[in-house]
């Protein structure tokens, strides 16, 4: 019972240790690096999963660091919405770890010990914001996911240094920003502490300190999910990264960000707050809407698998941003279920974009050509991730979508409907090119690559099956969204 | 006019510094520079902590003899709020952090580009 | 870009300086930051971790996780120097 009893505080700790001893294990062996991430991140994973059935079954969970009652120490709080999170970085962490070892060993073949420890800590980082209930502690492990995130991404292949350092400059502006905001609200309240900041606000919302935190907060956290103009990052960085720092961290930083938007709007701030006082609202609707469109478009635009992908990510957080501004209950367990979804999916592209690189050592579209014949499995996981982006009915995109036109047409925001579909429209386009290209072409090399041409060349089994699982993972979710919706999602969505 | 000056001109004075470093990053040329930006903004953030946690006419966060076994009662406007200097010590390592990372990217630039100017790496990489 | 730059900079400042006018004043022991969640520390630091140093028992006690996640932030950019400057030793 005691082991279960400090789960929350285990979720984290284990990446955190792990990866402590990572190096030292690199030391003696290097092949036993991938054996003990995958300990490392299947534990947590255990234990998040055990918290996350807790969550469901008791309500939310509490748990005091080193004891010390709130607001004077630190406190985790795990309701409905980050239990969820906690499964999902876990789960992908888990995922790609199973993936990486090939990847790994093509490119960075004389980093890997290094690699998977920045990797660990990353994960660490990113599981100690979505656990915590402090807004301090939130920052600390903030930098923490950074710092890894930007290292990671520089290891990548050329001009990747370059990618990461525009990304750093941009990324430590949004937490130089989120530390302003608590540090102003710090200031007149005295409190670190989510809840009691959510107690103490009230009486204070039409502080002029107040209203400027909150702007801080917005914008900083902007940043870190490159919601539209301020995405300038985002596609050079993930595009240059290496294969598997970018199916860790494409599918799960920018998540990350909107995750910490919601808390900030509905926990510390109060939803009436955030969306009646300021005129919040209707800028993340419009700047949700231009996110969708100049993602789509440009996406419309790359010949680089990877950078096609990166706009993709860039138009999803428009749908996630949008969903939340339109302010009514149906929207917001659109975006959320969006979340969920968007993380399941775009992992699944990364994974099937690593697997090309790894394959054609390049990622432009045309590396697809006969892809069909030479890779039918790899293609038809593809397929079926790129239906569920598309939005076709069994598969889980199709749900997230249908929520937020649902919550889009209760707001009487036609604008956004059309972004939506707008959206749809040009990810068939994307999807059926790339389906296209595997199909019909068969090399440009002529005659003397025909035998070559023929051989099957599908990618290594550790590749193979996360591919395969995430496209049944997005089935899955697609026939159970019901469950997951009542179960889990219906208790993170404010009342408004 | 002049009360409210003497109660807020030092939260001017780090904001004013706040947007020195912010302009470095922002619009600086040399990367080396725009790593220099960070420091002073995130510098001039702990300053603006710092001042926070100050009571006129208050010492260290440090119990005095007296304070220390119970013969008095403490003194609370005695003694500077200490949480304020706790978050900073942590801030003040993410500061040395970021600065690390920033300056091994930039040494990763420089061995492939031969230079930090940003405008001349953009020309080369095109 | 410099221009851009400067307007953005000025936008952020006058922003921040908006936020200043509802401040407490500054060295004020009455303010919420300076009376609320803080004489706590002050007063029980002795008896709940025997340290007259107050930011010590707050550093490594009350929020002692804050300072985990400190070294970690230093473990991290270590290791990030690592994998990033390390060169294959060419023999």
């Amino acid at each position: 019972m005691m082991l279960t009893d400090q789960a929350p505080a285990l979720i984290v700790v284990i990446p955190l240790m792990c990866a402590l001893l990572t190096p030292i294990i690199g030391l003696v062996k290097k092949e036993l690096c991938h054996i003990w991430v995958l300990f490392a991140l299947a534990l947590s994973t255990a234990f998040a999963v055990s918290v996350l059935l807790a969550v469901i079954s008791h309500g939310p969970v509490h748990y005091y660091m080193g004891g010390w009652m709130p607001p004077w120490g630190i406190e985790y709080v795990i309701d409905h919405l980050n239990a969820l999170m906690l499964v999902l970085v876990t789960g992908t962490a888990l995922v790609v770890a199973f993936y990486s070892p090939k990847s790994i060993e093509r490119e960075l073949p004389d980093k890997l010990t290094y690699f998977y420890t920045v990797f660990l800590l990353q994960v660490t980082g990113f599981l100690g914001i979505v656990i915590t209930g402090d807004v301090f502690n939130l920052y600390v492990f903030l930098e923490v996911a950074s710092l890894a995130g930007y290292a990671l991404i520089a290891a990548g292949e050329e001009g990747a240094p370059l990618a990461s350092f525009r990304y750093l400059i941009l990324g430590t502006i949004g937490a130089c920003f989120y530390l302003i905001g608590a540090g102003y609200l710090y200031i007149v309240t005295g409190s670190l502490n989510m809840a009691d900041l959510a107690a103490a606000l009230p009486e204070l919302y039409h502080s002029k300190v107040i209203l400027v935190a909150f702007a801080f907060f917005m914008v900083g956290i902007a940043l870190k999910m490159a919601l539209f103009p301020l995405h300038m990052w985002l596609p050079d960085a993930y595009t240059k990264a290496p294969s598997v720092a970018s199916a860790l961290i494409a599918p799960l930083m920018t998540k990350i960000a909107v995750y910490i938007m919601l808390r900030i709007m509905f926990t510390v701030f109060r939803p009436s707050f955030s969306f009646e006082i300021l005129p919040v609202s209707t800028i993340m609707v419009v700047t949700g809407i231009a996110a969708i469109l100049v993602g789509a478009v440009m996406a419309l635009a790359q010949i680089d698998f990877k950078r096609m992908l990166c706009y993709i990510i860039v138009a999803e957080v428009g749908y996630m941003v949008g969903g939340i501004g339109l302010a009514n209950e149906t929207a917001i367990k659109g975006a959320i279920l969006h979340v969920l979804n968007d993380v399941v999916m775009t992992l699944g592209l990364f994974a099937v974009a690593g697997i090309i690189t790894y394959v054609k050592k390049s990622h432009n579209l045309s590396d697809f050509q006969g892809a069909f014949k030479k890779m039918p499995f790899t293609m038809a996981a593809f397929t079926v991730i790129g239906l569920s982006v598309i939005g076709v009915p069994p598969t889980c995109g199709f749900f997230s979508k249908w929520y937020l036109i649902q919550g889009s047409v209760i707001a009487g925001n036609w604008y956004f409907v059309a972004a939506l579909l707008f959206s749809s429209l040009i990810n068939i386009v994307l999807f059926f090119r790339i389906l296209e290209i595997g199909y019909y072409d068969q090399g440009d090399h002529g005659n003397q690559e025909k035998g070559a041409g023929r051989k099957f060349t599908e990618a290594p089994v550790s590749m193979l099956v996360p591919a395969l699982f995430i496209a049944v993972l997005i089935i899955l979710i697609g026939f159970y969204n019901q469950p997951i919706i009542l179960g889990i999602i219906q208790h993170s969505v404010p009342t408004l | 006019m002049f009360d409210l000056v003497m109660a807020k001109y030092n939260f001017w004075i780090y904001i004013v510094l706040m947007m020195i470093g912010f302009y470095a990053m922002i619009a600086k040329n040399n990367l080396i520079k725009k790593i220099v930006g960070i420091n002073i903004f995130q510098t001039a953030i702990i300053l603006f902590y710092i001042s926070i946690s100050f009571k006129r006419g208050a010492t260290l966060p440090i119990l005095t003899e007296s304070d220390m076994h119970g013969h008095t009662t403490i003194e609370i406007a005695q003694y500077l709020n200490p949480l304020p200097h706790v978050l900073m010590l942590t801030a003040i390592v993410v500061m040395v952090a970021t600065l690390g990372v920033a300056l091994a990217i930039a040494i990763l630039i420089y061995r492939k580009y031969h230079t930090l100017e940003e405008d001349e790496i953009l020309k080369e990489a095109k | 870009m410099k221009i851009l730059g400067l307007i953005v900079t000025m936008v952020t400042g006058a922003l921040l300086m908006y936020g200043t006018a509802d401040m407490p004043d500054w060295g004020d022991p009455n303010s919420p930051a300076n009376s609320r969640i803080s004489p706590r520390y002050i007063e029980k630091t002795e008896i709940e971790t025997a340290t007259p140093n107050i930011v010590t028992s707050i550093l490594a006690d009350y929020r002692g996780y804050d300072t985990l996640g400190e070294t970690t932030v230093i473990f991290t950019a270590g290791v990030s120097c690592i994998l990033l400057l390390r060169r294959r030793r060419k023999g």
